[in-house]
């Protein structure tokens, strides 16, 4: 048998560990489908596959078991699903390109959840639309509410939707149970003065927690919808680490500009010999500094002026022996004390 | 043109009278008595502005003054604590039902109070002690917790020369006191009636203590219907309005604070 | 004899109210939901007649009009004390039927209940009913077992059909303008429900007794003590006194009162820490009963209209129909077999 092993992996199939099986992976873009693709997936699995099919931890399908003989015919059989979840794809019946850039996740977000602050599933189909597909392994992450349900601090960017809670005085009944449920949920960012609630604009992280709790409409959302970007968490055997605040009330525009504009920057700062042509972008971020990083990535960016842009950025997270590169940070003017905890094996005696 | 009756008026302090550490009476101007007479067991919303309303009851009644006797628990009393003579306070009222001192007429009277609901009832021993010849016998029972929070010393000296049967009784005392002690309960048992059944009584005080009077009164054959209390809650208007203080069908400010026990023993708040 | 209006005519007759009063109609205040991108309906100042809500209940009813969320009764200084300045125009409120009936509890309350309330008073008395007609019934309406379905004491009564106003008018200060503006005219009686999908029993045995029940107890843990059933109700009306200052000094500032819910914490709360019913299924209890038994035995009348609001807003799912249908006939069972 002869496989183009690279050429099958551009088109999102697995090479597995069984000799000439294939496992074909099916991205759902912001992870909301409609259930009529699964039966499809059923199909593809049973017809082509061993009929067993894995949900992917990156919201997607892997349909397992399929004979390398078959992919050409499953890489047709997938195009239903391909028109159904607007995938792009550069040939129909090709099946579709996506083996750098991975899906990009969403919570349920605000189609379902009450604290949900947007979109997500939606928003993720528009950063879909703009980055695919993509050979450079760039994730991306979405998520309706600072609860970061989606955990996207640990992917190249993490979307957190926000508001910018909206008080109405005239309204307000003195309940006091947005202090309450801010204390509770959230990060104590409201006091009583006067018999009214105060918000402290610093500390407030902007979870529409108060909105949810307001029993009379005097709390309510901003009619623009805000987002925290954070950048550069990674899993991963050298150094995974929880993505940093970058910006704070970026608005939806921005989030889709500076995603789209990380591989102007990953093309030229990525390693030649890094295996395969992926590289994480953090460690590309390591060799250049954040602020290389932040001129490329805000390249033609217009953020609203609430927006907060936070300096310097700093990672910590766990170092495994082994790191080929030090990070840009070592000899410069940081003190690595101040920069969380570093992990490493205690010295043998 | 409907009367705008939430508009406070300006009351002058004539004189402070401090009972006890965190008891005073204010003695307030009020000259409106002809047009506004006030019973005793009414009580007034009082006021400084920004600091808000309270309903305090009417300790004493003069042609040109009223009385009214405060404890210190909250931010409002505590401002209103460092007003003296002179100052001015706002005021609406008189509020609620009061008591009708016709009622215990001809009657033997037996008033049980604890701490400042002596207050409502101030006024009723006030009108006996000054006619005595009205009533067939007048007994107080009042207890406070300890010998510094005995209120209205004076008038109970005044009470008892003018004949009033009086037992002032404290929950506790230091060694040497040669007052009572105990609780008001403990002298209920030992009231000697002519005409029992047309005895009346008044019951003023915190809960439990109403609840435990009440229960020993019952035990020496006392009618309960002849069993008045008078009851306080939180109250934003005096009015019938705001609806703090409802209870089942009856709003205390507009059908008490007076009720006849057999009244409100059946209500559940 | 009513009129028939287009979108357009009663805009026109909208304006020419618009001298003496402002129309107040449910109204969509998009986006201000609880959850974000959902939208509430609740009262708010009406020029164009398309922007009332007629496909659905308000969340919020229109007693903020007359008994308004936040309201200002004077404003003092150290020495003396000036009354708050009323709106200069008087309000045309669009109702529905039981909301209409829901006016007669206010009234009960701040006409009748002891003194005349100055406040209301003065509000009340620059106001025009406008009953919207129910062509159908909205999820959880029970205005025909509370007898509120149909109301004749309106200003005016308007049923909306096809993109059409038809208008009855028995007030002649409305009339006029109307009848300026009608491209037609055409009998007129306002559209009402004869039945609801929803119907409650007041069991006819209830008692106050049934406070003692355990029926309440299970609210204890169900009721978040959010008070959104009593602020979206028509006929709740108990409000809190609050006193602010402007300044540092503190020597300038306002008396304001503040619409307020049994179910608060601070509702019976008093200087000095004391407080009746901790327990939210108490607060229930108080809040139901008066609905459907104490303020009867007080005006003569219900006071639930039976509008579905509380239902429809609670968060926990927590229903006044089905306590009074469950709850309250299994309450008043226990008491009698206890008290026997």
């Amino acid at each position: 048998m002869d496989m183009n092993c690279g050429k099958l992996k551009k088109y999102a199939f697995r090479v597995t560990k069984h000799r000439d099986v294939a496992s074909a992976r099916v991205r759902v873009p912001g992870g909301s489908l409609n259930a009529k693709i699964l039966g499809q997936i059923q199909y593809i699995a049973e017809t082509y596959g061993n009929g067993d099919v894995h949900l992917t931890i990156r919201q997607g399908f892997e349909i397992l078991g399929i004979p390398f003989d078959k992919v050409e015919e499953v890489k047709k059989a997938l195009q239903p699903i391909i028109d159904e979840l607007d995938i792009n794809q550069s040939e129909r019946g090709a099946g579709f390109e996506a083996s750098g850039t991975r899906n990009v996740m969403a919570c349920i977000g605000n189609r379902v959840c009450p604290f949900g602050n947007y979109d997500t599933t939606a928003l993720a189909k528009r950063i879909e639309k703009a980055i695919f597909p993509n050979d450079l392994h760039v994730k991306v992450a979405l998520t309706g509410c600072p609860n970061d349900c989606d955990k996207v601090r640990m992917h190249d960017f993490g979307i957190m939707g926000m508001t910018e809670p909206q008080f109405d005085p005239t309204r307000c009944v003195s309940c006091g149970m947005c202090v309450r449920k801010c204390k509770q949920l959230s990060v104590e960012a409201l006091h009583m003065k006067n018999f009214r609630p105060v918000r402290n604009v610093e500390k407030c992280i902007g979870c529409g927690v108060c909105v949810w709790a307001c029993p009379n409409r005097a709390w309510t959302r901003s009619k623009e919808q805000y987002f925290r970007i954070t950048l550069l968490g990674r899993s991963g055997k050298k150094n995974p680490r929880m993505g940093v605040d970058f910006i704070k009330w970026a608005d939806a525009d921005s989030v889709v500009k500076i995603v789209s504009n990380v591989y102007a920057f990953a093309k030229k700062y990525i390693d030649p010999t890094a295996p395969g042509g992926k590289e994480h972008i953090g460690y590309m971020v390591d060799r250049t500094g954040p602020e290389e990083f932040i001129k490329f990535i805000l390249q033609d960016v217009h953020l609203p002026k609430k927006a907060e842009i936070y300096r310097p950025l700093n990672w910590s997270g766990i170092r495994y022996v082994g790191l080929k590169s030090e990070p840009f940070y070592v000899g410069k003017d940081v003190n690595p004390a101040d920069l969380d905890v570093f992990q490493k094996p205690l010295p043998l005696k | 043109m409907v009367n705008n009756e939430y508009l406070p008026f300006r009351s002058e302090i004539l004189e402070v009278i401090k009972h006890a550490e965190l008891e005073y009476t204010f003695r307030m101007s009020y000259d409106r008595g002809d047009e506004h007479p006030v019973k005793p067991g009414q009580f007034f919303e009082i006021s400084i502005p920004k600091y808000g309303e309270a309903p305090i009851s009417v300790s004493g009644i003069t042609d040109h003054s009223l009385d009214f006797t405060i404890r210190r628990v909250g931010s409002l009393t505590d401002e209103i604590f460092e007003n003296y003579v002179g100052d001015y306070f706002f005021m609406r009222g008189p509020y609620g039902n009061g008591f009708d001192v016709n009622m215990f007429k001809g009657k033997e009277i037996i008033l049980v109070a604890g701490g400042s609901g002596l207050s409502p009832i101030h006024g009723v021993i006030d009108y006996f002690a000054d006619h005595m010849d009205e009533c067939k016998k007048l007994t107080v029972i009042v207890g406070f917790k300890s010998p510094d929070d005995i209120l209205f010393k004076e008038d109970q000296k005044r009470w008892a020369e003018k004949g009033i049967s009086l037992i002032t009784t404290v929950d506790r005392a230091p060694e040497g006191y040669t007052g009572h002690v105990g609780m008001v309960t403990k002298y209920i048992p030992d009231l000697t009636f002519e005409d029992m059944p047309n005895a009346i009584s008044v019951v003023v005080g915190p809960p439990p203590m109403i609840k435990f009077s009440i229960l020993e009164l019952k035990k020496i054959g006392f009618d309960v219907e002849n069993i008045w209390l008078s009851e306080s809650r939180k109250m934003c208007c005096g009015l019938g309005k705001c609806g703090h203080c409802r209870i089942g069908d009856i709003y205390i400010c507009q059908d008490g604070p007076v009720f006849k026990y057999t009244k409100i023993s059946s209500m559940i708040d | 004899m009513g009129y028939q209006l287009s979108r357009r005519a009663l805009a026109d007759a909208f304006k020419s109210w618009s001298g003496t009063y402002d129309v107040y109609a449910p109204t969509v205040f998009a986006g201000t939901g609880r959850f974000s991108e959902t939208d509430v309906i609740r009262y708010g100042k009406v020029t164009d007649p398309a922007d009332i809500v007629w496909d659905a209940r308000s969340d919020y009813s229109f007693k903020e009009i007359l008994i308004p969320v936040c309201q200002v009764l004077f404003y003092f200084t150290e020495h003396s004390v000036q009354e708050s300045e009323f709106p200069k125009k008087g309000a045309i409120i669009f109702l529905r039927s039981c909301d209409l009936h829901a006016v007669k509890r206010l009234d009960y309350m701040f006409l009748q209940n002891g003194p005349e309330d100055y406040y209301y008073k003065t509000l009340r008395d620059k106001v025009k009913f406008v009953v919207m007609g129910c062509d159908h019934t909205f999820d959880g309406c029970f205005c025909v077992s509370m007898g509120t379905n149909v109301s004749t004491n309106y200003d005016a009564a308007v049923n909306f059909k096809d993109g059409m106003y038809y208008v009855d008018c028995p007030d002649e200060t409305l009339a006029a303008a109307l009848k300026n503006h009608a491209e037609g005219t055409c009998d007129v009686t306002a559209d009402h429900v004869e039945k609801d999908d929803v119907e409650v029993h007041i069991p006819d045995n209830l008692t106050s007794a049934i406070a003692k029940s355990s029926i309440w107890d299970e609210y204890d843990k169900r009721c978040i003590k959010c008070g959104r059933c009593t602020l979206a109700c028509p006929t709740c009306t108990c409000w809190s006194m609050q006193d602010i200052f402007y300044t540092e000094n503190g020597k300038a500032g306002e008396r304001r009162r503040v619409q307020t819910s049994c179910m608060f914490d601070d509702y019976t709360l008093v200087a000095g820490g004391g407080c009746f019913r901790q327990k939210a299924g108490e607060r229930m209890r108080f809040k139901v009963l008066h609905k459907v038994l104490d303020f009867k035995k007080r005006a003569g009348f219900q006071m639930c209209v039976g509008c579905g609001r509380c239902d429809a807003i609670c968060p926990e799912y927590i229903s006044l129909t089905h306590c009074i249908n469950e709850k309250l006939p299994q309450g008043m069972k226990e008491v009698l077999e206890n008290g026997q």
